[in-house]
């Protein structure tokens, strides 16, 4: 039983990861019907941004406390990855939409801003690997067998915090309706007063802000960062979105969260090694079934 | 004489390498009802979306001419901002409207840059159940799931919504049952008797000429005919042209 629910928990804590990342991937997908490839990345650069200012706050000049530290750093690496995910779309993206280019162009534009990213982390910091530092005091929770880091709690109910609040802005709000207006008829949402771009940047901020979150949380998680720690993140996101059925939110969850189990029921009864292949093939099974993803409807309402 | 609420002048468009209006010019006054009819594929469509400033490819892009509102050029605005600022919609052909949202959002939506009170808008969305009860009925529903006929209505009632002056309509008639469709006619009327500028197209010449005050005959991109709609109803040309003899 004890080892029953320590596997809940930890499935939950990947799930929450896969969950926080495939979100940017639907919102984007919902309103552009573009399939961003550079949001692992995205992920990766918070994980960083969130690296710089903890031990820019940490350090001699500010000598904040490693807990303050970290309630500065959740606002502020969310908004510093928002606004690179916000450039992205400026500087590659919004360029060719309004050239009209072939959708093919734009999601290899994606693909290539991705490894820019990747290689020019590289570049700049070098190969080595970083140790990101402690940020809140660990205090573990036994009960029993059963034993729970206040980390992986925050993790769990960050992710849901974050879907409560999509939730709202997407079934409440004129511009979450406006996102969903885009994702089923573009042409009309000029014609509304509505302004197309202001809509995609609000996509982005929202997509790419959560990404950062995920990647602070996921360094104070696993505290070694390295350029290319968003990549296999980003597929098995990726996939997860797709899976729950891309440009719907609740999708987006559902697939993190059963990515998460999977990979961890896998795990319990195999070695490790096994665990991706097993993972992917019983994705790739869902697939076969119900090729639109568990919550996607073909073609009508994505987000 | 005042300066009209939007004067088209010498317009050419062009859909990629292909120019679709050969230097077109027509003016609307403000209250006026001003009709533009034409064959299938003359350009009637692409007339009201070049004004809209709606963005190729769906929109034809602009290559001469000039549209002016209260005397000032509008080439260039973004197409929000013409609807915000201008008070100008357009109702397009094949209406458009949300399908994944409900009646309800899509008139909401509709509302998003308007800067008006709770009251104004309250009062507004009295104003459109009112006019269109069958929105009402379906408030919640799914507005893919409306009958053709009340997606019409609900794409009149969402640019009603955006607090427009000036309305352009592509075809509003399009699927109506000929008793909704005069009800239709009835509610314009209407509004235009408070005070709303109209630009029509309608593929009813007969209905549209007894409807507006002036109208427009186009053809293959060029105005072949105008004037009130007393006597475009006598012209030979259009009387045998679009008006079945
Ligand atoms: N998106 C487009 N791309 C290329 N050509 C277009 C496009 N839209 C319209 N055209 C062409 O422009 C011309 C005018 O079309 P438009 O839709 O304005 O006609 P219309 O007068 O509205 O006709 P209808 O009565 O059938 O609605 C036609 O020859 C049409 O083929
Ligand atoms: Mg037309």
């Amino acid at each position: 039983m004890d080892f029953i629910i320590q596997n809940i928990l930890n499935a939950l804590q990947w799930g929450s990861f896969y969950a926080l990342i495939a979100l940017g991937y639907t919102l984007v997908y919902g309103v552009l019907r573009l399939i961003n490839f550079a949001h692992g990345d995205i992920f990766m650069v918070g994980a960083y941004i969130a690296f710089f200012l903890a031990t820019t706050m940490l350090g001699p000049s500010f000598g904040l406390s490693p807990f303050m530290t970290f309630v500065i750093a959740v606002p502020l690496t969310m908004a510093l990855t928002a606004c690179v995910g916000v450039t992205l779309e400026r500087i590659a993206y919004r360029p060719l939409r309004r050239k009209g280019a072939h959708r093919l162009y734009v999601v290899i534009t994606a693909l290539m801003c991705g490894l820019i990213l990747e290689y020019g982390n590289l570049a700049v910091l070098g190969a080595s690997r970083l140790k990101f530092p402690d940020l809140i005091e660990k205090s573990i929770w036994s009960v029993g067998d059963v034993t729970m880091t206040n980390l992986k709690v925050i993790v769990i109910v960050a992710a849901v915090v974050v879907f409560i609040f999509l939730n709202f802005i997407v079934t409440k709000t004129k511009i979450g309706m406006a996102m969903r207006g885009i994702s089923y008829d573009k042409f009309a949402i000029p014609l509304m007063g509505i302004p197309i771009d202001s809509i995609i940047v609000f996509t982005f901020i929202l997509g790419s802000g959560f990404a950062g979150l995920a990647g602070l949380l996921f360094a104070m998680s696993y505290p070694i960062l390295e350029p290319f720690m968003g990549m296999i993140i980003g597929w098995k996101a990726f996939i997860a979105a797709v899976v729950g059925g891309i440009g719907d939110i609740r999708g987006a969850f559902y697939g993190g969260f059963l990515l998460g189990f999977i990979e961890v029921g896998v795990v319990t009864v195999f070695p490790s090694t096994y665990r991706d292949l097993f993972a992917f093939s019983i994705l790739l099974l869902i697939l076969w079934i119900k090729p639109t993803g568990l919550f996607g409807m073909p073609q009508s309402t994505k987000i | 004489m005042n300066t009209p609420l939007l004067e088209v002048e010498n317009l050419h468009v062009k859909y990629g390498n292909i120019e679709a209006l050969h230097g077109i010019s027509f003016t609307v006054g403000e209250g006026e009802i001003v009709t533009l009819i034409g064959a299938n594929g003359a350009g009637k469509s692409t007339t009201l979306m070049a004004v809209a400033q709606l963005p190729p490819p769906e929109a034809p892009k602009i290559t001469g001419g000039d549209i002016r509102f209260r005397g000032q050029s509008i080439l260039g605005m973004a197409p929000d901002r013409i609807v915000a600022d201008l008070h100008l919609a357009l109702v397009p052909e094949g209406r458009h409207i949300f399908g994944n949202l409900t009646v309800e959002e899509n008139l909401k939506l509709a509302t998003y840059a308007r800067k008006d009170g709770v009251n104004e808008l309250n009062r507004d969305y009295k104003r459109v159940y009112q006019l269109f009860p069958r929105l009402n009925e379906r408030r919640k529903q799914r507005s893919e799931s409306l009958s053709g006929g009340e997606q019409q209505m609900l794409a009149v009632g969402r640019a009603l919504m955006s607090g427009c002056r000036f309305i352009m309509l592509d075809e509003p008639s399009m699927g109506l049952a000929p008793l909704l469709m005069y009800d239709m006619f009835r509610t314009l009327k209407e509004l235009n008797e408070e005070g709303m500028t109209i630009l029509l197209i309608e593929q009813n010449a007969n209905l549209a000429l007894k409807f507006a005050h002036r109208g427009y005959v186009i053809d293959t991109g060029e105005i072949v005919a105008h004037g009130p709609c007393a006597s475009l109803m006598e012209n030979p040309e259009v009387k045998k042209a679009y008006l079945g003899g």
